[in-house]
């Protein structure tokens, strides 16, 4: 019983600790870039909209977008092309997709993120075509 | 704080974060180097002797005295005069003149080698420092830079990557693949098409990987290439050699019939005979030859001529413009003349040995109707040294000095207060005569342009072993060498027992 009791209260702590570590999560903008380039710009190279770089828009402009999470003028989500359901559809043709299959939605998300404001027009590194 | 964590378990030993004197409010690079240096107390010394500190060297191979401080190339020309602009790329603060100090250990850029944030940006125009205050950039845009976190960017050092490297090595030459061909931003984010090593989703080698680096000591310098074969470079061995050439990891003979099983063998021949044959290629063909056969194969275009003697064209207003081409790319700049920029380049082919003569100021350089080759690479077909190495040649118009018969270094500035720089002056005499002063030349005062071509080694960019050159790119049908890509190479014989037959 006592055993049990311990491990509910470590439970509990672990969940408490958790969103805690998630806040912490900046963003790998590292991998972001490879996930930009790779899958972002993979497709969107392809579309009518074209490649989208990301000193395209001002940091402001950027977080807002990804606060909105609206893709292709809210036809769609941002968050849906993070997603790991999206990521293992493209996998057997997208390598970066099938790499990074197993990160977590709200990681990768911050990656993109981070790299898309350093790249910004007014970020730390504006960055043209990726 | 988790992934802090385990970033700087595997990057390392030491988590900067940490440490009580990287808890500073530091308001310059220097003040950071200071910080550094507390602990790491030899490595500005080491620093020091590298040529990324001194930009000169001497070749030991050639007795010749190399490196940026005094040579000249048909792309910015030289640093003479245009220090603040050039030595955004030194790995140092504050060269914004030739009184330069190479002692002071607090000049020693530590970050922009270090800097894993990503954040740490050294303009041109700023002699090597960072932004530390929010300012305007460049001076009348309009546009405003915000100041670098040191704080940040000094608590979060790390190994070098390809984004530090590439800040300046992927930028040279006035802009991204401008100079060199092989190297550009395509490779932050490779994938095997572009380059098999730094394929991010394959090997995902860093510049480092083959760059072997010992006392900050950076081996694989294009000043002192290595083109003989050594053979594999082994753990243990002392690095009194070049450990950067392909063969150093694969060998003098890579290609056996495991390597060449997916490849169409010629009639006649089986995966063995195959292997044997290419690997009999390699006495008079640099790996690279084969491996790599295109440049700005990444979406990158890079610059193939450069015309100085078209600046100083205004437009309709009397102003300085700029053209460009549909892809973005600079065709004309007032301040700078006409451009060409070429993707997926095909490199040409010489005989080289190892051994490059540069070009100095001060050299005599005959004018000639054709291009004059500056900065030669020396080979030939008979030395029983030389390989064949695929090239970018770079065709340029410079400014010269038809009564000294030398190349000249202009003031190029960028700096809207110097009134002897050409991009605010737009006369070549007074630009030369600043830039000349500076560097300790001799200038008549007359200006004329010199045709000039220049080599630069291709060596990155290897493709994927799909993707290498076939043998009918070099071969045609009846075994003759003269209508493929080796029909500029010299020496070549008719080989028929070779001959391409599919």
């Amino acid at each position: 019983m006592k055993i049990y009791k311990t491990m509910l209260i470590n439970l509990v702590s672990l969940l408490i600790l958790i969103p805690g570590m998630a806040g912490a999560y900046d963003g790998n903008w590292k991998r972001g870039d490879v996930y930009y380039r790779m899958v972002c710009t993979d497709c969107h190279k392809n579309q009518p909209v074209g490649k989208v770089p990301p000193d395209s828009r001002t940091q402001a402009e950027w977080a807002a977008y990804l606060e909105a999470d609206q893709h292709a003028n809210g036809q769609d989500t941002v968050s849906k092309y993070v997603s790991k359901s999206f990521r293992a559809s493209i996998a057997d043709e997208n390598k970066a997709a099938a790499k990074f299959a197993n990160v977590p939605e709200e990681e990768l998300f911050a990656d993109i993120k981070a790299i898309l404001l350093r790249g910004a027009s007014d970020g730390d590194a504006p960055a043209g075509c990726r | 704080m988790v992934l802090d964590m385990a970033h700087a378990i595997a990057g390392g030993t030491a988590d900067h974060k940490k440490f009580e004197v990287l808890k500073q409010d530091f308001k310059s690079g220097p003040e950071v180097t200071r910080a550094c240096l507390s602990c790491h107390t030899e490595a500005a010394r080491q620093v020091m002797k590298t040529q990324h500190w001194t930009l000169e060297s001497l070749n030991p191979n050639t007795g010749q005295t190399v490196g940026k401080k005094t040579l000249i190339n048909n792309f910015c020309i030289g640093i003479a005069g245009n220090q603040a602009d050039c030595t955004s790329c030194h790995v140092g603060y504050g060269f914004k003149d030739r009184n330069f100090d190479f002692t002071a250990e607090e000049n020693v850029d530590c970050l922009a080698c270090h800097d894993t944030t990503g954040a740490y940006r050294k303009p041109a125009g700023l002699a090597g420092h960072a932004v530390y205050e929010e300012m305007e950039f460049p001076p009348g845009s309009g546009k405003i830079v915000r100041a670098v976190d040191l704080n940040k960017v000094a608590q979060n050092v790390g190994k070098t990557s390809r984004y530090t490297c590439g800040a300046c090595h992927f930028y040279g030459g006035h802009g991204n693949a401008s100079k060199h061909g092989d190297l550009d931003s395509s490779l932050e984010v490779a994938d095997s098409s572009i380059d098999v090593h730094m394929d991010v989703l394959g090997l995902d080698f860093t510049c480092s990987t083959c760059h072997l680096t010992a006392g900050h000591k950076v081996h694989g310098s294009r000043y002192q290439m290595t083109v003989e074969r050594q053979g594999p470079f082994l753990r243990g061995m002392p690095l009194d050699r070049n450990p950067v050439s392909c063969e150093s990891c694969h060998g003098n003979s890579p290609h056996s019939a495991q390597t060449m099983k997916n490849i169409e063998p010629l009639k006649g021949f089986t995966a063995v005979s195959m292997a044997a044959i290419v690997n009999r290629h390699n006495e008079k063909l640099a790996c690279q030859t084969c491996h790599i056969p295109a440049m700005a194969r990444g979406g990158n275009a890079t610059k193939t001529l450069w015309d100085w003697s078209t600046a100083g064209r205004m437009d309709a207003d009397g102003k300085p413009y700029v053209e460009k081409d549909d892809k973005g790319h600079s065709t004309y700049e007032s301040k700078k003349g006409s451009f060409i920029h070429e993707e997926n380049v095909i490199p040409e082919y010489v005989w080289f040995n190892g051994k490059v003569e540069y070009t100095h100021l001060g050299d005599i350089v005959e004018k000639d109707d054709d291009y004059v080759p500056i900065n030669r690479f020396i080979g030939s077909p008979d030395d029983g040294k030389s390989r064949i190495w695929p090239v970018k040649v770079m065709r340029g118009v410079q400014p010269y000095d038809p009564v000294n018969k030398t190349l000249v270094i202009p003031n190029t500035s960028n700096d809207p207060g110097d009134k002897d720089s050409f991009s605010n002056n737009f006369n070549w005499e007074k630009a030369i005569a600043s830039g000349m002063a500076d560097a300790g030349a001799d200038f008549s005062g007359k200006v004329d342009f010199i045709k000039t071509r220049m080599i630069w080694p291709i060596t990155h960019m290897v493709a994927a072993r799909e993707d290498t050159l076939a043998c009918k790119e070099c071969h045609s049908s009846n075994g003759d060498l003269s209508a493929g890509r080796m029909k500029s190479v010299t020496g070549l014989k008719k080989r028929l027992r070779f001959k391409y037959q599919p």
